[in-house]
């Protein structure tokens, strides 16, 4: 009973909070407003917010030397999670069925193991990272951990199903990712979507300048 | 009348737009920004991570526009914004900040960190947590019409020494004049030189100029301490100066945030686009080389380096001209690492240079620039902004170097041919 | 730092290793070939042998462990029946698991008995209030990730070997094999991740735990319980270098093992499988037996043991204490700091000129 509330109701539920969610955080950001900038620009702000949005994908130098180990967990964590999640066969399978209605090409079983081992390993020393550095154990509040601890915990609970053959473990790992869902639009996670307004808006106003930020 | 520290955080709330709100959105307190930060890498102490110097703002913003915040102030639970963050971060936000943006340029989200201290200062003027001596300067631009006090009189006595030295004219209150040029106080007070030598390179070039009795001031304080009232109506002189003259252009001179003043924020802080353009100095300079309106005639063996100034450089876009006109009169340029775009800041900047408290922690974060300099092996240091150069000389008697500072446009002014 | 009890524990692994070895031995004699062929003897020659016996003792190996041939392509595929499968259901459910179970029960025990006898082992002259920098951020990183993947492979594993027996009376069939479902897949993706972190810390660490002058003698002196209590040490002692190289070692056999299981592709037969699994289990309850002891020790065991490795600075009395030759050069450079200037590099301290500022102020 609790599994079909799990498959059924809850799933529609979380899913819709999170889109409107999602929707509702992106909205209310970009009504804030900004007000026009009247000097005389050097460059472009359109190229200026298109191109920051991609060159802060590869690290400046002061952070390559400094910051290594952000660097690396980080983009094992993110890209791994991108991968598993968007990539495998039982993840493509899900959302063909239950969202979008048609199916991709997934990546070989041996893969989704590499990916999944890689974001894990990236999560955990990323977190570890987060509680024993001076800098980021003074920035990081309970939000922070909160994200950290669900998005591990659905990870688990996905590797401990593995062998997609009992249901308790299966809805385990649904009910987490649902509560995930529900969390994202309150959360520090948002920043997988604002990112690209930030990089947009700080690449425009150095791209009028004509700074390559 | 409301008491100051609501009206500070009334000047917060009006900071709140929706770059600020991206901002804080994606911040994940990755804590990158430190590690690009002069006066963290250089004390280790986490306090001066660029992020956390927003924490009163980032307190408002949670409070008033986000679910959290909002449930927890209906609830009566919850951290709220108090005059206590203000006097506990007023430190970080003017001792421990020179506005330098490489925190901006580093940061994974894109967030521009400089652009929000810039803006938290707004609240802490008005609410007046500033430091004094920030204060001070700030008044006596608006009463006096310089930070230092310099009045016309004083700057008509230099003009004279370099009109005696050169045989030169300075033309003032020239209408119709292509240019009307601005000088820091800083120059006009510890730098005449400067004036002597753009005199000698406008002659050479044929360049029609000027100066404005009524605005000749190109320090903006009212940016430093981050008040926008001051910083218009530090602005509105130049831009009311410059039309009156019908000028072509404003030549901002070796100055860091005077060009961001004039050029970047001038225009918002009025209201308006100017009937003029702005040009800094070593624009000017470097178009005049490619007109060859000015040659080079000679040049110097002596091994030398540049210090690009942040608010010219990274903050303002005159990325190519320094190290292009470097180039063409330096033989034995030798660039120091994290050269260009990515320098690290003099350590005086956005006002700090101003604020006698922060003394002791600008000298200790100068081991960054003496790193840097060590690094290239010369003992001759090339710049373009008056400010960054009192600061270095500073700095360098404080570690007892052996350095000498010099100014880009004196050098070029040196090896130029005349007419 | 090595107690008594860790080298007693050592001491009676060294001997259950041993005496499993001796069990293995044993048993990889042809006893039971002997056995059979007696039975064959009593039987009355006029009764008719089984015309299949031949062939049934040649599809059970007895004596050559002849190979047929077979249609199906893969290793072992010639093989009908594994005699030595049964020896190694044995030795698992009658020795490993038991005798196994009984040593990790028995050190939890003893370290019990010890802690309840000696209690805490406190800082000699107490703790002073300057501290030394111990271990990195990246150094701690290191550590602790080995440790909760450790932590997480060995609870999991346990389920694994220990759950038939103590967790089916417990839980029933149906939660446990869902429990061990779950286990099992956990176990084979988080294993890789300990042969990551294993290496993470060999290069971290080596050249801190290489043999140097005064190890010997401070193994020798059972780490100051035998003769004096001072006993100088360098950054590591001579316990820590065995832990350090004992992990390495018998955590090679648990991966080298623990790869050849989860990967049953690359010609290995089900003998090697059966080795690798018995390298496997013994290597990971040798690990566990000493990291219970190397937990009890950098928890409750020893003050300030477990500062280093959270805070990253430890009390500068611990270190005189445990690991003198270090200490001496620390403080001579210079380098040790004040309570302060720890806090200030943590954050948890107001910067200098707030306070003055805020004193200005009256605040």
């Amino acid at each position: 009973m609790i599994g079909q509330f799990i498959d059924g109701p809850l799933w529609s539920f979380s899913l819709g909070v999170f889109i409107i969610g999602v929707i509702w955080r992106i909205g209310s950001i970009v009504l804030s407003g900004v007000k026009a900038d009247l000097a005389n620009p050097k460059g472009s702000a359109s190229s200026g917010a298109f191109r920051t949005l991609f060159t802060r994908f590869v690290p400046e130098r002061t952070v390559t030397r400094r910051g290594k180990l952000q660097l690396i967990a980080g983009y094992a964590f993110h890209l791994g999670l991108f991968v598993l999640l968007f990539l495998a066969q039982p993840h493509i399978d899900f959302i063909a069925d239950r969202i979008t209605g048609f199916a991709w090409p997934a990546i070989p079983h041996w893969a989704f193991i590499i990916s999944a081992e890689v974001a894990f390993a990236g999560l955990i020393l990323l977190w570890l990272h987060r509680v024993l550095n001076p800098v980021t154990r003074l920035l990081s509040d309970l939000d922070d951990h909160i994200g950290t601890i669900l998005v591990f915990l659905v990870m688990l609970s996905g590797c401990l199903a593995l062998a997609q053959s009992f249901e308790p473990l299966r809805l385990l790992h649904l009910l987490l990712a649902e509560l995930l869902l529900l969390y994202f639009p309150f959360s520090k996670l948002m920043h997988a979507f604002t990112f690209v307004m930030s990089r947009g808006y700080t690449g425009a106003a150095m791209g009028r300048k004509g700074v390559n930020a | 009348m409301s008491d100051p520290f609501e009206q500070g955080v009334e000047a917060l709330r009006e900071q709140l737009d929706a770059k600020v709100a991206s901002y804080f959105s994606s911040c994940v307190h990755c804590g990158l920004c430190a590690e690009a930060c002069l006066f963290y890498t250089e004390t280790g102490d986490p306090r001066y991570t660029p992020i956390y110097k927003l924490e009163p703002m980032k307190k408002l913003w949670r409070q008033e526009k986000t679910f959290w915040g909002k449930l927890g102030t209906s609830l009566g639970i919850g951290k709220t914004l108090t005059e206590d963050d203000f006097a506990k971060w007023e430190t970080l936000v003017y001792d421990s900040c020179t506005l330098c943006g490489r925190c901006s340029m580093v940061c994974p989200v894109g967030n521009d960190i400089t652009y929000m201290i810039r803006k938290q200062r707004e609240a802490f003027s008005v609410a007046g947590y500033a430091p004094e001596g920030m204060k001070e300067a700030t008044r006596r631009a608006l009463k006096i019409g310089s930070p230092m006090g310099v009045t016309f009189k004083t700057l008509q006595a230099s003009l004279a020494h370099v009109e005696k030295d050169t045989g030169l004219s300075i033309p003032i209150d020239q209408k119709g004049a292509d240019y009307m040029t601005l000088f820091s106080s800083m120059e006009i007070v510890n730098f005449p030189e400067y004036i002597e030598s753009i005199a000698k390179i406008f002659k050479t070039a044929g360049v029609s100029w000027t100066i404005s009795s009524e605005a000749f001031e190109a320090t903006n304080s009212g940016i430093q301490i981050g008040n926008k009232e001051a910083a218009a109506e530090l602005v509105g002189r130049v831009v009311d100066a410059a039309e009156k003259l019908g000028v072509k252009a404003v030549v901002s001179p070796e100055c860091g945030h005077a060009y961001t003043a004039i050029r970047w924020e001038g225009p918002n802080l009025i209201g308006r686009s100017y009937d003029f353009e702005v040009v800094h100095i070593l624009e000017l300079l470097e178009q005049l080389k490619s007109e060859g309106r000015i040659k080079v005639a000679s040049r110097d063996d002596t091994p030398m380096t540049l210090h690009d100034p942040c608010q010219i450089v990274r903050r303002g876009g005159v990325i190519d001209q320094p190290k292009e006109l470097m180039n063409s009169v330096a033989v034995n340029f030798r660039e120091m690492e994290d050269q260009g775009v990515m320098n690290w800041c003099c350590g005086g900047g956005g006002g700090v240079s101003a604020n006698e408290r922060a003394e002791e922690l600008r000298l200790q974060v100068f081991t960054r620039k003496k790193k840097q300099i060590q690094q290239t092996g010369v003992d001759t240091l090339v710049t373009a902004c008056a400010n960054c150069r009192i600061i270095l000389e500073e700095g360098i008697e404080h570690y007892e170097m052996d350095t000498e500072v010099i100014s880009l446009t004196e050098l070029l002014a040196e090896h130029i041919q005349e007419e | 730092m090595i107690t008594r009890i860790e080298s007693i524990s050592n001491r009676l692994q060294r001997i259950s290793c041993g005496g499993l070895l001796l069990f293995l031995l044993f048993y990889s004699l042809p006893v039971e070939v002997l056995a059979e062929t007696k039975v064959n003897r009593d039987m009355p020659s006029s009764a008719v042998l089984n015309p299949a016996a031949e062939l049934w003792r040649d599809v059970r190996q007895r004596e050559s462990g002849s190979k047929g041939k077979s249609q199906v392509r893969g290793v072992d595929s010639g093989v009908l029946i594994n005699a030595n499968g049964d020896r190694w259901r044995k030795f698992r459910m009658e020795q490993l698991i038991p005798v196994g179970g009984s040593v990790l029960l028995g050190v939890v025990a003893l370290l019990g008995i010890f802690y309840m006898i000696r209690g805490k082992v406190l800082i000699e002259g107490g703790p002073s209030d300057r501290k030394l920098f111990r271990y990195s951020t990246y150094e701690r990183m290191i550590h602790w990730f080995l440790a909760s993947i450790f932590l997480f492979l060995a609870i999991s594993g346990l389920i694994l070997l220990f759950g038939r027996p103590l967790l089916i009376p417990v839980l029933g069939k149906e939660v446990f094999s869902v429990l061990a479902s779950a286990s099992k897949e956990g176990h084979n993706l988080i294993g890789p991740l300990f042969m990551l972190a294993v290496v993470l810390m060999f290069i971290q660490f080596v050249r801190r735990n290489i043999y140097q002058k005064g190890d010997l003698s401070w193994l020798l002196r059972g780490g100051g319980i035998i003769g004096s209590k001072h006993v100088p040490s360098n950054f590591f002692n001579m316990g820590e270098k065995s832990m350090f190289w004992l992990l390495i070692l018998v955590g090679s056999v648990i991966i080298a093992s623990g790869l050849m299981l989860v990967f049953p592709v690359f010609g290995q037969g089900r003998e090697w499988m059966e080795l690798a699994h018995v390298g496997h289990a013994l290597g990971a309850i040798l690990m566990i037996t000493v990291i219970i002891g190397h937990i009890y020790i950098g928890s409750v065991g020893m003050e300030g043991a477990l500062d280093g490795m959270t805070t990253g600075y430890c009390d500068l009395n611990w270190a005189k204490e445990h690991h003198d030759h270090w200490a001496t050069e620390v403080i001579e450079k210079g380098d040790d700091l004040s309570q302060a200037e720890v806090e200030k590099l943590e954050g948890s301290s107001l910067p200098e000129m707030t306070i003055v500022k805020l004193q200005e102020s009256g605040k």
